[in-house]
């Protein structure tokens, strides 16, 4: 497949990263600087505006199955969408930052008027991911499949966890849940029978919801049922789309610098408490006692001012606390100095976007821990001959998490079998991908 | 402010009222009321005559530049169309037999929707004369200059300061991009009303006249009844239940109704005044049959009146279904605190308007919660849309300068030797355009008993409250009559 990107971010790189494998790629864009960065991975660098049909042309989009827009601007991420539809027909993304854009009337016609066929708004999803961990109280990342059915979460291990040193065998994890990955400092690993966790581990569980909640009751103890208050740093767009889904069930507080921006998300949202003020000004963060807050989430344009904001936020005593990372590099720095949840814009909208553009009979739902590992939807086969789990020898690297049977969501033992026909929520390390792939659609690279 | 553009103004609406005798002039000769008869030829002659007169002061250049007319002028036109069109509507009454004072009072009882009468001897007077005061209600219900708007192209322009100044409530919202399509929807829904409440008080049994005269004193949120016991004099259930359901409707917001009407069906549910209004109606009347039937009424009687009496005084029309002055203190106390709430904006009810109350209300919340929270961004917010800070301070300024207008009048009237109840409730029921009182003004008794000081008191304040205070309190300062000049340019 040939692919052409516009725009050589942090979105436009790690697409190349993850397609110059397997097919061609341009990227587009008008810094000349960005070119060193591209130069290490296997692609075409061209420099230039997406908006010129010129460059386009030099691009040869006529040639191209796929076209990406991801530049910092709306404007220009829609012209070169338009630019492109006129000169061949490939399939267009489209990456937006702003609401009215997504929202345009009657969705379909606006958007393929400007010759787009998908459009993608990493903030949005950025709110949506974010408010499903806050939903997790003691998660530290959680994933949503099947409509619900099967659901995915992340703790950290302190010292007195019940379910340190002792062999995962004997630990006996609800029916309907499964230990699938630990992540020990740098190493990250599926658990055997005979694995041992340790104080620290950040370790991942998939399961239904009911045993979900039997296995966060034995992680983190009794249940706590009242309204969770959340205080929201940066009314930005991440910022007020989330408080605008958490505001019913939770108590809100944004914290917006801008008066102007900040009169204007008060006006829009109807129960959360708007305060204009600096998230990294202690005296307001001490007198609207921010401390007493179940969770801080800091979602300010700027790595460096969001870190600020959340270690002040947990030197007053908040129990959890989510940032927004706008470079990929500062994802695991972050989470070093003590940020629970570290998070980009970026990872969901990109799994998302290569999701799209790859399509077959592997869909890439999820990345756990900043890609060390992913969930993987398998469709097994119509002519693949049934076997229970056990008699398998998938690699090692893997570990089917949930088997979708018409409306069923089964969390597997060993006897359970996988049928021609089923899905398969497959837990996977990075490296295994391919392999895992291939082993159980029986295809052949 | 240019006091021929003003005048032109004024001339060319009062010539036009003229027109509003006619039908009194037909009821007057279809009962061959000849004495009455002279009064509203001599009143329609007299209108006519000042109106042209006015034009010819002012002058034709006057005319021209009414087309660019400023905010204080649209002001002083509402102010001064009002008092003049009320001292005009009086002269039947003078011919009637009433007093200058009394006459004035009983035409500006009628424009305004008040409903207060002066009238002591019901059967002194003549059917034309019940069917003008029913008459003034009905054109005041709407609005005289909505009237003028909507049947003089020439006023589309200018006519916009015009129509909003007098248009009750605190926002300015336009149906239709022309005002004068606006003007005209929300009278045809008006009339609509109309003759559509004729018809069910006929089918219940009241004569045509009767039910006429009702249906636009009930529309208007007027009050005034042709019977000297009100709609008591009836003894009618279902007569009083269809009134309850006009007087409702005359409540709300016209504007909101035409919107329902042309498909729009929850409009009405989804406006948060509507549903506020409504909630006052349903908690006003739970307690005031509670309260009822603890002084030993019915259940069904005390809900039957508890219902009434509160839909009428809330919506300021003043109708008595029974003489609530025999009630007791506590029934009477419900009443009371409706008298300072009122109907809707945008309807053609008085008082402060249960709008403003929702956004005092909310305002005084926000104040506390940022005494709480000193950095906290608060908007106001009505239907989910931020109420602009002006709009706020206006209806703050409006309750302020609504209870300083209702103390002055009280002081005068009391001083004046009313009785302190008399002298409160008089007061409230005329700045609260509602009717009857307690005491020496109640239901079933009547204002002639006054000080003649206090009524051209209770006058001016009709007049106040009507316009919404502002509209005639700015004229209380003296720059607007500095600016004063004889120049139409």
């Amino acid at each position: 497949m040939r692919v052409v990107i516009v725009g050589g971010g942090e979105i436009g790189f790690s697409l190349a990263q993850a397609l110059s494998a397997q097919h061609d790629v341009v990227v587009v864009d008008q810094k000349s600087s960005v070119a060193d960065r591209f130069e290490r991975l296997d692609v075409q660098f061209l420099q230039g505006t997406g908006t010129s049909s010129d460059v386009l042309q030099r691009a040869s989009v006529d040639k191209a199955d796929v076209f990406v827009a991801c530049t910092g601007l709306d404007e220009v991420n829609i012209v070169a969408c338009a630019l492109a539809n006129q000169v061949a027909s490939p399939r267009t993304f489209c990456f937006v930052s702003r609401q009215d854009f997504v929202e345009m009337p009657a969705e379909q016609k606006g958007l393929a008027r400007f010759g787009i066929d998908r459009i993608i708004w990493p903030e949005a999803q950025l709110a949506a991911d974010i408010e499903r961990i806050i939903g997790a109280p003691g998660a530290l990342d959680a994933e949503v499949f099947a409509d619900g059915a099967i659901r995915l979460l992340e703790y950290q291990l302190d010292a007195g966890a019940s379910v340190i040193a002792r062999p995962i065998a004997d630990l006996h994890f609800p029916a309907g849940s499964l230990l699938v990955a630990v992540r020990r400092g740098e190493s990250f690993f599926i658990p055997r029978g005979d694995s041992q966790l340790a104080s620290g581990d950040r370790i991942v569980v998939m399961g239904t919801p009911d045993a979900l909640q039997d296995v966060r009751r034995r992680l983190l103890g009794g249940t706590d049922e009242r309204r969770q208050r959340v205080t929201i740093i940066g009314g930005g767009d991440v910022g007020f789309r989330l408080a605008e889904r958490l505001e019913d069930s939770m108590d809100v507080v944004v914290i917006e610098r801008s008066e102007e921006r900040g009169a204007l998300i008060a006006g829009r949202l109807r129960r959360t408490l708007v305060l204009a003020g600096d998230g990294t000004d202690l005296e307001l963060l001490e007198a609207e006692d921010i401390g007493r807050s179940d969770v801080l989430v800091s979602v300010i344009d700027n790595d460096e001012r969001n870190l600020l904001a959340s270690l002040l936020a947990r030197q007053l005593g908040v129990r959890r606390v989510i940032t927004r990372v706008g470079r990929q590099a500062n994802l695991r720095l972050f989470e070093r100095v003590g940020i629970d949840v570290a998070i980009s814009a970026r990872g969901a909208a990109v799994a998302s976007a290569l999701n799209q553009i790859e399509g077959g009979t592997a869909r890439l739902l999820a990345l756990v821990e900043q890609g060390a590992g992913s969930i993987l939807e398998l469709q097994v086969p119509a002519d693949y001959a049934a076997r229970a789990l056990r008699d398998m020898a998938p690699p090692r690297e893997s570990i089917v998490g949930a088997i979708l049977r018409g409306s069923q969501a089964i969390v597997p033992r060993g006897h359970d079998r996988i049928e021609p026909g089923d899905r398969l929520l497959v837990f996977v390390t990075k490296a295994a991908a391919d392999r895992v792939r291939d082993f159980f659609t029986g295809a052949r690279a | 402010m240019r006091l021929p553009v003003i005048l032109y103004i004024t001339g060319v609406l009062v010539r036009l009222f003229a027109a509003t005798f006619l039908p009194a002039v037909l009821i007057a000769v279809v009962y061959r009321e000849w004495a009455d008869l002279a009064g509203f030829l001599a009143a329609l002659v007299l209108t006519f005559a000042s109106g042209a007169g006015l034009l010819r002061v002012a002058g034709a250049a006057a005319g021209r530049a009414s087309e660019h007319m400023r905010r204080v002028e649209g002001l002083a036109c509402v102010a001064v169309t009002w008092l003049l069109v009320a001292h005009l509507a009086a002269v039947p009454y003078a011919f009637a037999g009433l007093g200058l004072i009394d006459a004035l009072f009983e035409a500006m009882s009628g424009l305004t929707t008040t409903g207060a009468t002066i009238f002591v001897d019901f059967s002194a007077y003549g059917r034309s004369i019940y069917f003008w005061r029913a008459m003034t209600q009905w054109i005041g219900g709407m609005g005289v200059i909505a009237l003028f708007v909507a049947v003089l192209p020439r006023l589309a322009i200018g006519g916009r300061e015009l129509f909003f100044a007098e248009a009750p409530g605190p926002e300015e919202e336009k149906l239709t991009p022309q005002l004068r399509h606006t003007a005209l929807a929300l009278w045809q829904v008006y009339a609509g009303l109309t003759v559509l409440q004729v018809l069910a008080l006929v089918m219940a049994g009241m004569s045509v006249f009767d039910a006429a005269c009702h249906a636009m004193t009930t529309l208007a949120a007027g009050g005034f009844s042709p019977h000297p016991l009100s709609i008591a004099g009836y003894q009618s259930a279902t007569v009083e239940w269809i009134i309850v359901a006009f007087m409702f409707v005359a409540g709300a917001n016209f504007a909101l109704q035409y919107r329902a009407l042309r498909g729009n069906r929850t409009a009405l549910f989804k406006d948060e005044e509507f549903r506020a209004y409504t909630a006052v109606v349903l908690v006003a009347t739970a307690a005031l049959a509670l309260f009822l039937v603890r002084d030993g009424l019915a259940p069904w009687e005390a809900l039957r009146h508890g219902v009434f009496q509160v839909v009428s005084i809330l919506t300021t029309t003043g109708y008595a279904s029974t003489d609530f002055q025999l009630w007791s203190d506590q029934a009477k106390m419900v009443l009371f605190l409706l008298m300072f709430i009122g109907g809707c904006a945008g309807s053609a009810g008085g008082g402060p308007k249960v709008v403003r109350h929702v956004l005092m209300a909310r305002y005084t919340l926000r104040e506390l919660t940022r005494t709480l929270h000193p950095r906290a961004v608060l908007p106001v917010k009505l239907g989910g849309r931020v109420v602009p800070e002006p709009i706020l301070r206006s209806v703050q300024v409006f309750m302020l300068f609504y209870l300083l207008s209702f103390s002055v009048g009280v002081a005068i009237v009391v001083a004046l030797g009313a009785d302190l109840i008399t002298g409160i409730t008089a007061t409230i029921a005329c700045l609260g355009n509602i009717g009857p009182g307690f005491d020496a003004v109640g239901p079933m008794a009547n204002f002639a008993g006054l000080h003649p000081v206090s009524k051209v008191v209770l006058t001016l304040l009709m007049w106040i409250g009507r316009l919404e205070v502002l509209t005639v309190l700015v004229f209380f300062r003296t720059e607007p009559w500095r600016s004063a000049r004889w120049s139409a340019t």
